[in-house]
């Protein structure tokens, strides 16, 4: 299955400068891209970035395991979210490197446990997980009634008229 | 670089494999869309999609590239004609032809990385638009017009490219309530405008660059004008005073809270 995520510079910029942000105890940040969903005609999937949902500073948890741990508060909103506004939620953080980034092993084992549960509120739509680097972005989605999540295998950037570089990635 | 565009090399090193891999989808095969057809074509795009219910007649062998006389004799649908100058050109070229309104088929259209609009009336530019925004999908369309003045006639057309959290044309003040109210009333009496070559060819060469500079741009300082004016008696371009007069303006129009489908189910098409 193609599954391509295309969003807008804006907000790609919008969640490069929230996870820039520093955080009082945790190493790095996470959030949620609430994303609207469509098809391709060979049955491929498109995911389409509508807004950034950043972890609240309170909703970390302390720990020395991990760069970021969310509390449930997090998730809670996160569902909460996706279930009022019958959207695709897409986990995203960021690995400090340049070039293609890759899910670690605790990315993927933590992501299996809490990207389902978006099921129990939109069983219907496509979830996932996004790791970004400083420069380009990887990622992963688990389309309903498939416990195997599947590469996104494009991302398209479009850029908004006023910017003079490239615009479309 | 193959050596059929070593003239075009200047456009980057990936543009050939950028070109031939993005689908662009061009609606109206005649006076504008005909032209930009057969430039893409040229240029290496080889995944076309080419939109038009419509048949070849006498009347349009004016401006059609690529039509004659036996297309009006047959009676030939405009998207075969096109199909043919395309493969003329590059018959590597994967072209999907689409005879009917776009709006039953728009499930192809969510691939395109830009569509090129060459349509004859402000409620079919207007709902393209909505349809390009919910699928951010950058939208370049043209239109010419001629006006009958004093002293004769005049000329003139504009290339408006509307981009996801750009200016609409709305924004421009080019699609309004009016116009199409006025044109809803007028819906099946408006009768055949006049259209001219040399002008399609104009306004279509510059919806081309404005594609290009958007998926090649050569040259760190060039900019993407959201509206472009055409004055087809002095024969010159330039960028709209209005979309420079509105250079700080944000759309109010469009928001990205809403893309996609609005009713997504895995198992619907």
């Amino acid at each position: 299955m193609k599954i391509e995520f295309r969003l807008t510079l804006n907000l790609l910029d919008r969640i490069h400068k929230q996870l820039s942000l520093p955080h009082s105890f945790a190493a790095e940040r996470v959030g949620f891209i609430s994303c609207g969903v469509s098809k391709f005609p060979d049955n491929g999937l498109l995911i389409l970035g509508e807004s950034y949902l950043p972890v609240a500073d309170d909703d970390y948890i302390d720990s020395p395991h991990y760069g970021a741990l969310m509390g449930s508060p997090a998730i809670r909103k996160a569902l909460q979210y996706s279930y009022k506004n019958h959207k695709a939620m897409f986990h995203v953080h960021r690995h400090e490197h340049k070039g293609n980034p890759h899910f670690s092993s605790i990315d993927l084992r933590e992501s299996e446990k809490f990207i389902p549960d978006f099921w129990k509120v939109q069983p219907n739509i496509p979830h996932g997980i996004i790791v970004l680097s400083h420069d380009s972005m990887s990622g992963l989605c688990w389309y309903p009634n498939n416990e195997k999540p599947k590469p996104i295998k494009k991302f398209s950037i479009i850029k908004p008229s006023k910017s003079n570089a490239r615009w479309i990635a | 670089m193959n050596e059929r565009t070593t003239r075009q090399s200047f456009l980057g090193e990936k543009s050939d494999e950028i070109f031939s891999k993005s689908p662009i989808a061009i609606l109206g095969l005649c006076g504008g869309g005909s032209h930009i057809a057969q430039q893409l074509a040229h240029i290496g795009f080889e995944n076309l999609i080419i939109i038009d219910f419509d048949i070849v007649e006498e009347p349009n062998l004016n401006r059609m590239i690529g039509s004659c006389p036996q297309d009006a004799i047959d009676r030939s649908l405009k998207i075969d004609v096109i199909e043919k100058l395309i493969k003329s050109i590059n018959p590597k070229a994967k072209v999907t032809k689409i005879s009917g309104k776009w709006q039953e088929h728009s499930d192809v259209l969510r691939n395109c990385v830009g569509i090129m609009g060459c349509l004859d009336s402000f409620v079919a530019r207007d709902e393209l638009e909505r349809f390009c925004r919910r699928f951010l999908i950058p939208y370049i369309d043209i239109g010419m017009d001629v006006h009958k003045s004093d002293t004769g006639f005049y000329i003139s057309g504009q290339v408006i490219t509307s981009l996801p959290e750009s200016l609409c044309m709305r924004c421009l003040g080019y699609i309004t309530e009016e116009r199409l109210a006025k044109e809803n009333e007028g819906y099946g009496n408006a009768g055949g405008n006049p259209q001219v070559i040399w002008p399609n060819g104009v306004l279509a060469s510059i919806a081309v660059g404005q594609l290009i500079k958007l998926l090649t741009p050569w040259n760190s300082e060039l900019t993407l004008s959201p509206m472009i004016d055409y004055d087809g008696n002095k024969q010159h371009s330039m960028d709209s005073p209005k979309a420079l007069a509105l250079e700080k303006h944000i759309c109010t129009h469009y928001s990205n809270d809403d893309l996609g489908d609005p009713f997504f189910s895995p198992t619907t098409k």
